[in-house]
């Protein structure tokens, strides 16, 4: 119905796994979110949800580039998409805070941000980016678990979208 | 590397067409923005301000995605033309783009519009 190019009710052995890492740079954020589309589509995500498939894999991604350039973290970014029962994507950090910052307080010392302390409102937007991140990632995705920071390691989102055929749907 | 696209890589593209509608600087935005784009929306802004064009209308009906770095700017805009004593209005009759500013509740923060006003 909704033109899976894969035969699920076949079944399948074994998740099928798309992974790949981009360093933190703005420029590579459209490459992701064009690829969680591409791979989504392959995978049966029903039309209608591609967009928010897009959408929010360049929301967790340009957070966690946001992440990364506060902290001066040069650390790739981690993204995959797993297909099983359903659609899995988990964007992961290196960033061990919580928050970039607390809400418009751009005055805390920050090693390595001097060199954009000059431009104070592209900081500020910034810092409200990744608030409206997750703010967006909340309103648009039903499956959505934020977790870490953890000793070794920064936050992963991780997302979930119905697949037909697998009997898991919370399509809305 | 950093902050380039890359060999082969096709471009974010980011469209900005300038016009003017009644008393509005009007800003109409075609492809991209996202955290790679956005910044040269905040320089338009910055520019038309700078030029003493307070009251700026950003036109998002035309724009293909928009994601929360373009609402940042967005935010930022509305602010500091509040603060020059100038305005911001978001015209904006794409659906997709209007749910996300529907569900930021950044529709009740910003003038959103169906069309530029005076158009």
């Amino acid at each position: 119905m909704n033109g899976s190019k894969h035969d699920r009710a076949g079944g399948r052995a074994e998740p099928v796994t798309v992974r790949f890492a981009f360093t933190p740079a703005a420029a590579y954020v459209r490459a992701a979110r064009l690829v969680a589309a591409d791979v989504a589509a392959h995978a049966g995500v029903a039309t209608g949800l591609l967009d928010e498939v897009r959408q929010a894999v360049g929301e967790a991604c340009t957070r966690a580039v946001l992440r990364h350039r506060d902290r001066g973290l040069e650390d790739l970014v981690r993204v995959e998409f797993s297909i099983g029962d359903r659609f899995v994507a988990k964007i992961t950090d290196n960033a061990q805070d919580l928050r970039a910052r607390p809400n418009g307080r751009v005055g805390a010392a920050v090693p390595g941000g001097d060199a954009r302390a000059s431009d104070h409102d592209t900081i500020e937007e910034d810092t409200l980016s990744e608030e409206i991140t997750l703010i967006v990632l909340g309103g648009l995705v039903e499956d959505l678990v934020v977790t870490g920071p953890d000793a070794d390691g920064g936050t992963t989102v991780s997302m979930s979208w119905p697949l037909p055929g697998s009997g898991s749907s919370t399509d809305h | 590397m950093r902050g380039t696209a890359g060999d082969g890589a096709a471009e974010p593209e980011l469209g900005l067409g300038l016009s003017t509608v009644g008393e509005y600087a009007v800003i109409s935005v075609t492809g991209e923005i996202d955290m790679y784009t956005a910044p040269q929306l905040r320089e338009a802004v910055r520019q038309l301000s700078s030029e003493g064009r307070m009251r700026v209308a950003i036109d998002l009906t035309p724009t293909e995605f928009c994601d929360s770095t373009g609402l940042g700017v967005l935010i930022g805009a509305r602010r500091r033309l509040s603060d020059a004593g100038g305005s911001l209005v978001v015209v904006c009759g794409n659906p997709r783009i209007r749910k996300l500013l529907d569900l930021t509740g950044l529709d009740k923060v910003l003038d959103v519009r169906e069309a530029v006003p005076g158009e």
